[in-house]
């Protein structure tokens, strides 16, 4: 019985692909089928499509490679999950109808089909919705990793001064991380000041500042001392309002009036030199 | 099993060099030599260094604050130098400040602030 | 794959050999200098804890691991006391040995999660793990 399905789904293809591609377009918010140039969305129904129907014919299972493959390609095609489980549900309805209309199923063995059709789908959804799962939480942490890196570097602008731009939402995790790159900079450059650049954190709150706070407490313990530049008007709103105590700490507005303190603090200034 | 933590005098400061772990006697002992040396010497500053220690919880914190608090009763500031990343993390994280105390990046700095202090 | 080792706090000289050991598993584990500057911080809260209040007990390092991430665990258990209000100790600030009051509360924010099971007359057992990033 598995045969003679295999046999004609392999027989109705072409006409099964089609109808499934066209129902597919027909999902709402949706914007893989509308938008992908032709040959992409061909090529990745065929791909579903031999997924599918993979382990319909004996000699040919569904691999965990195959199914691992399969998963990587629609999480980068963003597929959502909904959206795989919406595409496996219209396979298998059409393929239904298809094979219905061609009357390879009748009123005498509908009910075996029936049963092929559960026996066939239910195990393919649930190895797929695994793979694409086990999929997603890679590329999510993928992505955090990619977000530590992007994270912060101290980097020394001049003897005894180093600069660390901070870029982004700080959460606790990444305090974490700011604090030690920070502290292993301060000693490893020898610097004595530190300039922590907030013009790139869009939002300061409490948690943010007390991280900040911490940070430049231990770069007190080290020995070094830690300026905050880059106060933008509404960050200064928003310490005030929140009642954020930030009176041990030296602030500037920019990052060039922090580096003009910095020098003076370490006895130097900049001067102009005249031209030749 | 008692080790004593040596103190050297080098003019008006005492220079002192913590190298191994503290255990919380050795830490004791050690707050006690250090005010009588003060005491002894006149000393009006004092660099610790603690480069090789790797970890200070709150008993070990609270002796090295006890004794600055002391010492500056004495007439003598203390420069703490040589913090570890990982030790000024997990101090900040445990809650203790160690407000108001001088810190240096290593001995020769430590010396270097002692000095411009005690000149002003 | 777990694995794990003891120490008994009876005396000031445990909380030495208790971090002691602590170090080692983390490092073996691979922590980075300034995690291990934690576990072995958080080990020598505990056990001075153990040593302060409940005269003795014994402090457990064990090596874990969980799907894909590795970690160690504190455990710290005591037959003492116990303690009376649960919600005091995390307290920021509270003491009762004239300490500087960082213990509990220090304690947690050291390492990523903490559990304290306490038990009047019965005693004390605080679960700490410190996960591999």
């Amino acid at each position: 019985m598995n045969r003679e399905l295999s046999i004609n789904v392999s027989h109705f293809m072409d006409d099964i692909l089609m109808r499934w591609q066209e129902r597919m377009k027909e999902e709402k918010r949706e914007r893989f089928f509308q938008y992908m140039p032709d040959e992409v969305v061909d090529k990745t129904s065929k791909e579903f499509a031999e997924l599918m129907t993979s382990n319909l014919s004996a000699s040919a299972e569904v691999t965990p490679e195959k199914l691992k493959e399969f998963a990587e390609k629609v999480v980068r095609f963003g597929w959502s999950i909904k959206f795989v489980n919406k595409s496996i549900e219209h396979f298998s309805d059409v393929t239904f109808e298809t094979l219905e209309e061609a009357e390879v199923i009748n009123d005498s063995n509908y009910r075996t089909y029936m049963k092929i059709f559960s026996d066939w789908i239910s195990p393919l959804r649930n190895s797929i919705i695994e793979a694409y799962s086990i999929e997603w939480e890679r590329t999510v942490s993928l992505q955090k990793i990619a977000l530590q890196e992007l994270s912060a570097s101290l980097i020394p602008v001049f003897d005894k001064i180093s600069v660390m731009p901070l870029v982004g939402t700080i959460d606790t995790e990444r305090a974490k991380l700011i604090m030690e790159n920070l502290l292993e900079g301060v000693v490893k450059q020898r610097a004595e000041v530190v300039l922590l650049d907030i013009t790139g954190v869009p939002v300061v709150d409490t948690m943010v500042a007390h991280h900040i706070i911490q940070a430049a407490d231990a770069v007190r313990l080290v020995g070094a001392k830690c300026m905050l530049v880059g106060i933008r008007p509404e960050i200064a709103q928003t310490i005030v309002t929140l009642g954020i105590e930030l009176n041990d700490f030296t602030t500037t507005s920019t990052l060039r009036r922090g580096m003009q303190e910095a020098l003076k603090l370490t006895n130097r200034k900049m001067v102009e030199v005249e031209a030749k | 099993m008692n080790m004593r933590i040596p103190i050297l005098k080098l003019n008006e400061t005492l220079i002192v060099s913590i190298q191994w772990e503290l255990d919380d006697q050795t830490a004791i002992q050690f707050q006690e030599d250090l005010l009588k040396k003060i005491h002894a010497t006149t000393a009006r500053g004092v660099v610790i260094d603690l480069t090789p220690i790797d970890f200070i919880d709150s008993f070990i914190a609270k002796v090295l604050g006890d004794v600055i608090h002391m010492s500056s009763l004495m007439g003598a500031k203390v420069v703490l130098t040589g913090i570890q990343p990982g030790v000024a993390i997990t101090l900040v994280e445990l809650g203790i400040r160690l407000e108001r105390i001088m810190t240096a990046l290593d001995l020769e700095n430590g010396l270097e602030k002692l000095h411009k202090e005690l000149e002003e | 794959m777990e694995y794990g080792s003891s120490v008994e706090i009876n005396t000031e000289w445990d909380i030495v050999a208790a971090r002691q050991l602590g170090r080692n598993e983390a490092k073996k584990i691979g922590f980075g200098t300034v995690d291990q500057a934690r576990i072995t911080t958080a080990i020598s809260e505990l056990a001075r804890n153990i040593y302060l209040y409940a005269g003795m007990g014994r402090i457990e390092i064990t090596c874990i691991l969980q799907g894909q991430m590795k970690g160690i665990s504190i455990i710290a258990s005591d037959e003492g006391p116990g303690i009376t209000d649960v919600r005091k100790v995390m307290d920021d600030g509270f003491t009762t040995s004239g300490g500087l009051g960082a213990g509990m509360p220090g304690v947690k924010r050291l390492m990523d999660e903490f559990n304290i099971a306490t038990e009047r007359g019965v005693g004390t057992t605080i679960t700490a793990i410190k996960w591999l990033r």
